[in-house]
């Protein structure tokens, strides 16, 4: 049983290898567009994972501003900002003090390249805030409600509410809308690569009606297709990774450029990049081969 | 009795046809165990999905190495009655025994097993175009899990058998269509098998070939292979006088050994 099994995989490997090759044109095509459904495919992943990515930190960015009334004591806006630390939706308070703000509106300046004219202010005109950062973007609990009732620390909270839901809902769309797009490139990958399979297949047809007729089991028919398949896919996968890391660093930089703030990592997207194109390549061709010898099988 | 196709008339050939079938009854011994004959078939309709009825109520042992010609026009159902002997389609009713195995019974996985008792020749000789001759025949071999030390003996073996150990190493485009039939009739053979099927095996060769390749099959049957042939010969037909059975709208009309082509009154 041990052998037979093995001179079978052997069998089926070396007659995969001989049927890619003696139909190398028809392999080739069907190689070439597994490539480029792949890079299709991963263009559409790395879109979405960056959309991911950046709506994650817009949302990120969704916190609580409480200006300080500049008659505050540090020590009753250090009870403020311990009460509200323990509040359960809040991840962070920070207590920005007037001379922080003033250096914050400095270092914007002189990022934007412009001409900080706060050197020839006598005192500093910014007043300090509270800044809480939020556990969910989603979330604000009693949040506001806790600060406003503080009169003699705060002076005011900013109605940012219905900005955020805004926010959200524009997100979400986006989201959902990259989601979608991503799963319809999927099924259009999905089916040429199917159909790329099936042609390939039907070329040999008279191939496999001679196995038929001379009593092979559907095991030999199917086998050496399916590794042929798998081979088309591993292929494509190979050669689009390759194009990937070709193109990937100058692409990195032009997400960064897009996305601007991103803190995108492309390290371990890279890793799911090359199991996603590898696994998918060798599924499709698995499933392409699995789907188009079905009919040619015994009845 | 007869089953008429929707709203056809019956054809006048039909009433001819049950006419002949009170006459011409195959001789069968109701009693006679299948395992006897390498082929049997008990009451075998066949009906398509499409609703045609290719096989109508056919019965036809063919014993142990007889050499049986199957004639008729086209459309009679001689390609059905292969294919179901082949188990490329299961009968709708009735029973089709190969080698005593009943072949509306038997599971998917052993259809391949009753292949391999089974070497089948076209009229196309449906030849791998890559691969030479020893390929080709080889292919029967490899594909059905032979392992490769034990491919070479028979497959030379075989090409001995049918003339072309010279050609061994010629592809298909390079061989005569005579040679070219007699490589499928190798690879048929390469099996061991107890019965050949040849399906119009001279329809694209010319007179002389055709002799040629019907004296091979006569050998054959001679070294004990049972052969069932398929063919609009006729002159090859009358002139061998081996049993002849005739189907006409998928019924037997004729069964007689030492028959000719066309039915001789």
């Amino acid at each position: 049983m041990g052998t037979r099994m093995i001179g079978f995989v052997f069998f089926s490997l070396r007659r995969a290898w001989q049927g890619f090759w003696r139909n190398a044109v028809m392999s080739l095509a069907a190689t070439a567009t597994m490539v480029l459904m792949l890079m299709l495919l991963s263009g559409f992943w790395i879109i979405q994972t960056g959309l991911s990515a950046g709506l994650e930190f817009v949302e990120q960015k969704v916190e609580v501003v409480a200006d300080v009334d500049p008659g505050a004591s540090l020590d009753e806006i250090n009870a403020l900002v311990d009460r509200v630390g323990t509040l359960p939706e809040v991840s962070s308070v920070t207590y920005v003090t007037p001379d922080e703000a003033l250096k914050r509106f400095r270092a914007q300046l002189q990022a934007q390249g412009r001409q900080d004219l706060t050197v020839y202010l006598d005192k500093n005109p910014l007043r300090g805030s509270i800044e809480v950062k939020l556990k969910s973007a989603r979330v604000f609990g009693s949040v506001v409600d806790v600060l406003r009732q503080d009169t003699t620390v705060v002076s005011g909270v900013k109605e940012i509410q219905k900005l955020v839901e805004q926010v959200l809902t524009v997100t979400n769309i986006l989201r959902t809308g990259g989601l979608v797009l991503l799963g319809l490139v999927g099924l259009t990958v999905l089916f040429i690569i199917v159909n790329t399979i099936r042609l390939a297949v039907v070329a040999r047809a008279e191939e496999i009606e001679i196995m038929r007729l001379v009593g092979a089991s559907d095991a030999f028919i199917r086998w050496p297709f399916i590794f042929e398949g798998a081979m088309v896919g591993a292929l494509g996968a190979a050669v689009s990774l390759g194009i990937l890391a070709l193109a990937g660093p100058p692409l990195g930089d032009f997400m960064y450029g897009f996305f601007r703030v991103l803190p995108l990592q492309f390290g371990s997207l890279g890793v799911q990049l090359a199991v996603l194109v590898t696994a998918t390549g060798v599924g499709l061709g698995v499933f392409g081969s699995w789907i188009s010898i079905r009919s040619y099988l015994i009845r | 009795m007869t089953l008429a196709p929707q709203g056809n008339p019956q054809p006048q050939l039909s009433q001819a046809a049950s006419r002949f079938r009170g006459r011409f009854r195959p001789r069968r011994d109701p009693d006679l165990p299948p395992e006897r004959s390498i082929v049997a078939l008990r009451d075998v309709t066949m009906r398509y999905p499409n609703g045609r009825i290719a096989l109508n109520d056919v019965d036809l042992e063919i014993p142990e190495g007889d050499f049986v010609f199957l004639v008729g026009p086209s459309g009679a159902g001689k390609s059905t009655l292969i294919k179901l002997l082949i188990r490329d389609e299961v009968a709708t009713k009735g029973d089709v025994f190969v080698d005593g195995e009943n072949l509306g019974r038997i599971g998917r996985r052993a259809v391949p097993k009753i292949r391999r008792k089974i070497g089948i020749v076209f009229q196309d000789y449906k030849l791998l175009p890559s691969k030479s001759v020893f390929e080709n025949v080889a292919f029967a071999l490899e594909v059905t899990g032979t392992p490769r030390r034990l491919i070479r003996p028979p497959v030379e073996r075989v090409l001995a058998l049918v003339g072309l150990t010279a050609q061994a190493r010629q592809i298909p485009s390079q061989l005569s269509g005579g040679e070219q039939q007699r490589t499928a009739i190798a690879r048929a053979l390469v099996h061991d098998p107890r019965l050949i099927i040849a399906d119009e095996p001279t329809g694209n060769l010319d007179p002389l070939i055709s002799w040629e390749i019907l004296q091979l099959l006569l050998r054959i049957n001679e070294l004990g292979v049972t052969v069932l042939m398929a063919t609009h010969n006729a002159e090859v037909v009358t002139a061998l006088r081996r049993r002849v059975v005739a189907l006409e709208e998928g019924r037997v009309i004729r069964d007689e050994v030492g028959g000719a082509y066309h039915r001789e009154d």
